[in-house]
């Protein structure tokens, strides 16, 4: 078991020879990095971001990413999240190879497995909260009236039902990331995943959201947080540290 | 073992979405497309002054080749209709043709036999295939008075009984000469509406009957008025009296050459009726079959329209050319702003890209944008474009020709002036990386 989620160097030539026999290996479970290399050209230096990242995250782990800046972090993030692909290595996510993905289906992935929770919020500045939050089933395709269903239902389970109708500018920051939150969950995604949730948030307020955080985890969600502030990193249940693109440790804390 | 469960609920989840796929699609397309529309316009609303600027390019673009297209139809349906007011089975016998292009030309026509009374006779008496057939002739610019009011430049017609019917004059008021009133010469006349302004203050034509006109000194008693016609080019065609021709003979001798006007009974006759009359004038000119010459013109009044054809189509070609690039320039307008709104919203296309908008999306987003501000700007470019041709017939004195055809030409160019100016700004959002388009402010 431990061959399919721990791929070595070997492993992934093994990728580019017989495609056939690692694609038979889809693995168990729901996160899996199999030797991860993220290369960027920077004029005729090459740039490697990540260095042979592996590491498997199952259904309903709570896991914090934690590492200084320019560790590799972010470009971690954004591969996990599907905005970006590896350059080498294997990525796959609820039973699907995203590595090999183009962008109209990586766009799919992030709609129905990935739901983002990032620093600055990332609202659309002209909608009402609602609007935001039924973003991601507008582009699934959704009827609008089960669309509206399903947006009340999330924003509901962040508390939010009695300011649906207000714009991000009209919000403190905290329900500002509390619609972010809302969002990230109203496709049901595999994942959310937080980029630093808490950094543009006083500690009272970081302190709500890290406990939404701890209730929707014990509701089954996986969680993946993005961090470099240890006291964040020490809500999760598992932390993974990232130092110059590689993984430094891996730790269960409970 | 908790493993080998979580493979097979996540295989299971595949096999459901792969079989969903093409229903996904077709609901997409819909709530996308309005989810489209709906960005679009607070995207508008939102940037008030960019959308008007946007706007005011297209409208002017629009308007211009709208107007530009309605006075043309205007201006064209006027000249068709006033040359062929005898109708195409009217052809003329006359000494010159009614254009002439050259100074050897016009030498020529002059050394011509006049036409004459006697060859309208003889057409009359030889012509079986006519229908009807009248003279005329008009002395372009005499004075006319009543008590102590003057016209000057009405045109005098002395003219047949016939030439009522070959020129399709309906009657106001009164009647058109008598057979006695005609072969006697008795100063009657019928005449045009801009008499009645002229002469009697605007009096209704009923009032004016039986009342006098001074044409060349001696009384013409009104018994007719005739129905408005109209101007064209600025010039009326109202301003003008019907005589009898004898009482015109009486006034002005037999000094002018005459015209003959030959109607045959329908339009597919008249080449026949015309070879026909061409036989008898060039009889009675003396003209063998190996004469080349006829010695008198025959002609329809297609002349005129071929030749208002030919002088105008390149001036259109060209007045259209400079309307529609203003419309280009407006397409240019559009394109700019769209680049403009694309970088401005880079975030956005970030955020939504992250939840899920595909490349097409995003795509169709812009375009629909682009598509909206030129399909609004179209229709208001169609309504002042009217309205622009309004005011100008109104002041030229020509129909006003608005065609649906016309407006939905205008909406449609111009949103496909949006597509075309949209397609690179919404190309360029589409391709940005979601990454790159986040770090965006």
């Amino acid at each position: 078991m431990s061959d399919a989620t721990l791929a070595t160097p070997t492993g992934a030539s093994a990728l580019e020879h017989g495609e056939v026999l690692v694609r038979d290996a889809v693995p168990a479970a729901l996160i899996s990095m199999r030797d991860i290399w993220k290369t960027y050209q920077m004029g005729s230096e090459e740039v490697h971001a990540l260095h042979g990242v592996s590491f498997d995250v199952q259904k309903g782990e709570y896991v914090a990413i934690i590492g200084p800046s320019g560790s590799g972090k972010s470009t971690l993030m954004n591969l996990i999240g599907c905005l970006d692909t590896p350059s080498k290595g294997e990525y796959w996510i609820n039973g699907k190879n995203v590595s090999e993905m183009d962008d109209d289906e990586l766009a799919r992935i992030r709609n129905k497995e990935v739901g983002f929770v990032f620093q600055t919020f990332n609202l659309l500045a002209r909608a009402t909260a609602l609007h935001n939050v039924e973003l991601p089933l507008i582009y699934a395709g959704m009827s609008s009236t089960e669309r509206h269903e399903k947006a009340k239902q999330s924003l509901a389970a962040v508390e939010l039902t009695d300011r649906m109708m207000h714009k991000p500018n009209e919000l403190s920051g905290g329900q500002r990331q509390r619609v972010a939150i809302a969002r990230a969950l109203v496709n049901h995604p595999s994942i959310l995943l937080a980029d630093e949730p808490t950094g543009a948030l006083d500690t009272h307020t970081s302190y709500e959201i890290m406990n939404l955080f701890e209730k929707l985890h014990s509701e089954g969600n996986t969680i993946i947080v993005v961090t470099h502030e240890p006291d964040i990193a020490a809500r999760a249940y598992r932390v993974i540290s990232i130092r110059d693109g590689m993984i430094e440790k891996d730790d269960r804390l409970r | 073992m908790e493993r080998s469960v979580d493979r097979a609920t996540s295989v299971g989840g595949k096999q459901i979405s792969a079989s969903q796929k093409p229903k996904r699609r077709h609901r997409i397309a819909a709530s996308a497309l309005w989810e489209a529309f709906r960005v679009a316009f607070s995207s508008l609303r939102s940037n008030k002054l960019r959308a008007g600027l946007t706007l005011i390019g297209i409208i002017v673009g629009v308007s211009a080749v709208i107007a530009v297209v309605t006075i043309i139809k205007g201006l064209d349906q006027t000249v068709a209709s006033t040359f062929s007011s005898q109708g195409s089975t009217v052809f003329s016998v006359s000494k010159r043709p009614q254009i002439i292009t050259s100074r050897e030309d016009f030498l020529r026509f002059n050394k011509r036999k006049d036409v004459t009374h006697e060859d309208w006779e003889a057409i009359a008496r030889l012509c079986n295939l006519c229908w009807r057939t009248g003279l005329s002739a008009n002395v372009p610019r005499e004075t006319v008075k009543h008590a102590d009011q003057k016209s000057d430049e009405v045109t005098i017609r002395g003219a047949t009984i016939s030439m009522f019917d070959i020129d399709a004059v309906n009657l106001d008021a009164g009647r058109f000469f008598s057979d006695s009133e005609y072969a006697a010469g008795r100063e009657a006349c019928v005449v045009g509406t801009d008499i009645l302004e002229n002469l009697f203050g605007g009096a209704p034509p009923e009032s004016v009957i039986g009342q006098d006109v001074r044409i060349a000194g001696r009384p013409f008693e009104i018994v007719g008025v005739a129905e408005k016609k109209g101007k064209i080019f600025g010039f009326s065609r109202d301003n003008l009296i019907y005589i009898p021709y004898t009482a015109y003979q009486k006034i002005y001798g037999a000094r002018n050459s005459l015209v003959v006007f030959i109607q045959a009974a329908s339009a597919e006759k008249i080449t026949e009726v015309e070879d026909q009359v061409r036989a008898i004038m060039r009889n009675r000119r003396g003209k063998t079959f190996r004469d080349e010459e006829d010695g008198f013109a025959l002609e329809t009044q297609d002349v005129f329209l071929n030749l208002y054809g030919s002088a105008t189509s390149n001036i259109y070609l060209v007045t259209i050319g400079v309307a529609a690039i203003s419309l280009v320039v407006g397409g240019i307008v559009v394109m700019n702003i769209m680049l403009v709104s694309v970088t401005e919203r880079t975030k956005e296309i970030g955020i939504r890209k992250a939840v899920g908008a595909r490349q097409t999306d995003i795509l169709r987003q812009f375009l629909i944008e682009a598509v909206t501000v030129t399909a609004i700007g179209g229709a208001i470019g169609v309504v002042t474009g009217f309205g622009l041709a309004y005011l100008i017939s109104m002041l030229m004195g020509f129909p006003l020709l608005m065609s649906a055809g016309s407006a939905l030409l205008g909406v449609g160019v111009s949103s496909l002036v949006g597509i075309i100016s949209g397609l690179w700004p919404a190309w360029r959002a589409a391709r940005l990386h979601p990454i790159d388009a986040l770090r965006a402010e």
